[in-house]
């Protein structure tokens, strides 16, 4: 068991480069795939009815227009293939030829700049001449823009794959950051989207990187997360609300939770310090239900009880109420995970982050070379809980009430799992796996029932529109999770590192232990 | 000779064990001191004792005349005794010239702070302290393997690397647990000649070892351990012709090789 849990959370600092290479291929070939199809999937995405180019071709197959369609067709294939190809010739140990490579790079270019055209033509110019009347007339904005930026993306992963190969981190943000600078604009039709991408998304990508601190970089295995984030989150809402007659601005309020956060974990964490593995876990899990449970009993009188705290104050910046624009919590959330892992991945490379990976790697060895064990454990428990203490202070802010059911068990393990599936210890990974996780969570699951009638409609098999989905939930979401770690192991974003630790497995003692105090 | 470190009735029981039992010596500035003895003699966990890792159960322990008695590990290395171990024990997924940053890490000034925002101070000790850790990887011949993991390297370099990473922590005492084992007769020599150069730098080497070859070639002293006792404390000379140590090694094969190194 203990050589079991060692093996997963042993974390990584090198990450591979095909690694993020194949993430920005599969990445590109679901985007362009999507927004082809997207208005079958409309409801979801989208409040109107409306157009993709597959909509345009079934409304107007010998269209002149049309024929710009079928060449993006060409081209989407092209897009989505080529993964394929690729990948079966590397698993035989060969490699792609090169000229392929320029010929999928034109590919994406030419859909590029047809898709541009064609939502030009349609939107801009009077399309009926073209392609016939549409329905209703509109775009489905996001599938226009999810097309483009799938072919983007494929075009730059393609076009300069040398420099992804060599530079896998800044290409990941290449790839990724516009993607969610845009994500608000692209869904615009679609506001519970980005109300998703805003408290589900961004809120867990910052746990995530948190408790990233915590197990991937000092190693220690922390099954009561939510802890922190409850403790965040409550504070804030205390501060900025009716319940006490005190309101406090939101920008302070970050500042003030992730300091009570810190400091709650500097607490916390100073009785576990002697632990690993499985018996930090266990205490750990601990913290995680008695702070809910101090809630519902209204401690102090502080927490509201059950019922938890509500009407929270929606900050608001010269003109812009963010109670009514989600997008600028979403934007805010952003510039401060950005913010959050720049100064982790500095920490990282740094003195601090250096003393981590030593006490994750052998903690005897670290402290017979100088390391105060104490002094670093506290500082990566204090500084992961800091980061879910800005996510509480947000997160009240968002959805308006903080109750105790918010900061359950399973918040705990969902960051737990989004740092598992993304890579542990490895940031992109992390960022990967926030959003992998919570699309599924929080989208794809709830959607399920809409998506599934849609289909059955279309095909009129009504077999498929009759699974109540609802009752399968969380045994698809178990399903999901065992199968992505059965074909990755190591992660969605693995390093080299990694994947060796998974094959042989090493035991580390505690110092505690070692001198026979634990 | 004034007394860099002196072992008083260090004493470390094990449940019934007495792995060491009453030991006294001390280890004078520049020596090079070897303690010997049988598997399971009691050395390792004399060491162990030394560097805070076991308490003791009697006696006492002191550097330059102050009791280290109770003091965590990390305080006992800030005050100079620097160790490395029988069983390797690098930071297998840190690069080699990360290890060696790691013994830099309690000398070094900058703050959390300065780490998270990367401000000139961190970046300057930054750079500093790997120009120290290359230099010292460069010394011990480690200098193509900077960039792989600990745990890349052969067995032989990474005895090395434990010893540019204890010697990264600016010691004044250096122990060394079994520092020849594994290694070929031409890594043997270059180890003794390194020992040899460190204590031309001021630094004191106390050394655990099987091989006598490297132990009567470096030795000042030898201290001689049996079932936790010390038998015997001398010169080289002193210790190969005493009846208790050639007894102590009877049969081991090792009295041999004593007699012919
Ligand atoms: N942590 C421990 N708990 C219980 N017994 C121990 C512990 N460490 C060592 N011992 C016992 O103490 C005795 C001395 O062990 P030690 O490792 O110090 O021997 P050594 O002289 O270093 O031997 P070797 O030459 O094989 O390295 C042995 O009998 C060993 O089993
Ligand atoms: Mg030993």
């Amino acid at each position: 068991m203990n050589r079991l849990l060692r093996a997963f959370f042993r974390p990584t600092q090198k990450i591979t480069a095909t690694g993020v290479y194949t993430i920005l291929v599969i990445a590109a070939a679901a985007m362009v795939l999507l927004g082809w199809f997207l208005p079958w999937f409309v409801g979801p995405f989208s409040e109107g009815v409306g157009f993709s180019p597959q909509d345009a071709i079934s409304t107007a197959p010998t269209g002149i227009g049309t024929i710009l369609l079928y060449v993006t067709g060409v081209c989407m294939l092209i897009v989505l293939l080529s993964p394929f190809v690729e990948f079966t010739l590397r698993a035989r140990h060969r490699a792609l030829d090169v000229r392929w490579d320029m010929v999928r790079a034109a590919a994406s270019v030419v859909g590029l700049v047809l898709t541009v055209v064609v939502w030009i033509l349609v939107r801009w110019i009077n399309e009926e001449p073209l392609f016939g009347a549409l329905p209703n007339g509109i775009t489905t904005d996001s599938a226009v823009w999810l097309e483009m930026y799938g072919f983007g993306l494929a075009a730059i992963t393609y076009g300069l794959k040398r420099l992804v190969l060599e530079r896998p981190n800044v290409m990941f943000v290449v790839g990724v950051l516009p993607f969610g600078v845009l994500l608000p604009l692209m869904f615009h039709q679609a506001p519970a989207f980005v109300l998703w991408a805003t408290q589900s998304l961004a809120i867990y990508m910052l746990l995530g990187l948190g408790l990233n601190v915590v197990v991937g970089f000092a190693g220690l295995l922390d099954l009561g997360y939510a802890a922190f984030f409850a403790i965040g989150g409550y504070a804030c809402a205390s501060l900025a609300s009716p319940i006490h007659g005190v309101h406090i601005s939101l920008w302070m309020l970050i500042f003030i939770g992730a300091a009570i956060a810190a400091t709650f974990g500097a607490i916390l964490g100073a009785p576990t310090l002697r632990l690993r593995g499985d018996y930090l876990a266990i205490v750990t899990l601990g913290f995680g239900e008695i702070i809910p449970d101090l809630a519902t009993n209204n401690v102090f009188g502080l927490t509201g009880g059950p019922n938890g705290i509500s009407g929270i104050d929606k900050p608001v910046v010269g003109s812009v109420n963010f109670g009514f624009n989600p997008q600028w919590f979403y934007w805010s959330l952003l510039f401060f995970s950005v913010v959050v892992v720049i100064m982790l991945l500095n920490m990282q490379r740094a003195r601090i982050g250096r003393a981590w990976v030593a006490l994750r790697e052998d903690e005897v060895a670290a402290a017979a070379t100088g390391i105060n064990t104490t002094t670093t454990k506290l500082l990566a428990f204090a500084i992961g809980a800091s980061v879910s203490g800005l996510a509480g202070a947000f997160y009240g802010a968002i959805v308006s009430i903080v109750s105790p059911d918010d900061f359950q068990f399973a918040v705990s393990i969902a960051v737990l799992s989004i740092i598992v599936l993304g890579g542990i210890g490895n940031i992109s990974g992390v960022i990967l796996g926030a959003f992998v996780l919570t699309f599924v969570i929080f989208w794809a699951l709830p959607n399920l029932q809409e998506w599934s009638a849609t289909l059955g409609h279309t095909f009129n098999v009504p077999a498929i529109s009759g699974i109540d989905f609802t009752r399968y939930t969380f045994i698809l979401y178990g399903a999901a999770l065992i199968i992505m770690m059965l074909f990755r192991p190591a992660g969605l974003l693995p390093s080299r590192a990694r994947k060796v630790e998974l094959e042989s497995g090493i035991e580390s003692e505690s110092l505690a232990a070692v001198q026979g105090r634990a | 000779m004034t007394a860099l470190l002196e072992l008083d009735s260090v004493t470390k029981q094990f449940g019934g064990l007495l792995a060491v039992s009453s030991v006294s010596f001390s280890i004078g500035e520049r020596e090079i001191i070897s303690m010997i003895g049988p598997n399971g003699a009691g050395k390792t966990t004399a060491f162990n004792c030394v560097t805070g890792l076991f308490p003791l159960t009697r006696g006492d322990i002191r550097l330059d005349g102050h009791s280290l008695g109770g003091l965590p590990p990390h305080r006992i290395l800030r005050l100079g005794i620097a160790r490395t171990f029988q069983n390797i024990r690098l930071f297998s997924y840190m690069t080699a010239v990360d290890n060696v940053m790691v013994g830099a890490h309690w000398w070094m000034k900058a703050r959390v702070w300065d780490g998270a925002l990367t401000t000139p101070r961190s970046r300057r000790e930054e750079h500093a302290v790997e120009q120290r850790a290359l230099e010292l990887l460069d010394l011990l011949g480690l200098a193509n393997y900077a960039g792989n993991y600990a745990r890349e390297l052969p067995y032989g370099l990474q005895r090395r690397l434990e010893i540019a990473r204890a010697l990264a922590t600016r010691p004044r005492l250096l122990l060394l647990d079994e520092p020849a084992a594994g290694l070929n007769p031409q890594e043997k020599n270059e180890l003794m000649a390194l020992i040899a150069r460190l204590r031309g730098e001021g630094l004191t080497v106390f050394l655990i070892e099987h091989d006598m070859r490297v132990v009567m070639g470096i030795s000042d002293r030898i201290v001689v351990l049996d079932h936790g006792e010390k038998i015997a404390e001398g010169s080289p000379a002193e210790v190969r012709e005493n009846p208790r140590v050639v007894e102590a090694y009877l049969g081991s094969g090792a009295s041999q090789e004593m007699r012919s190194a």
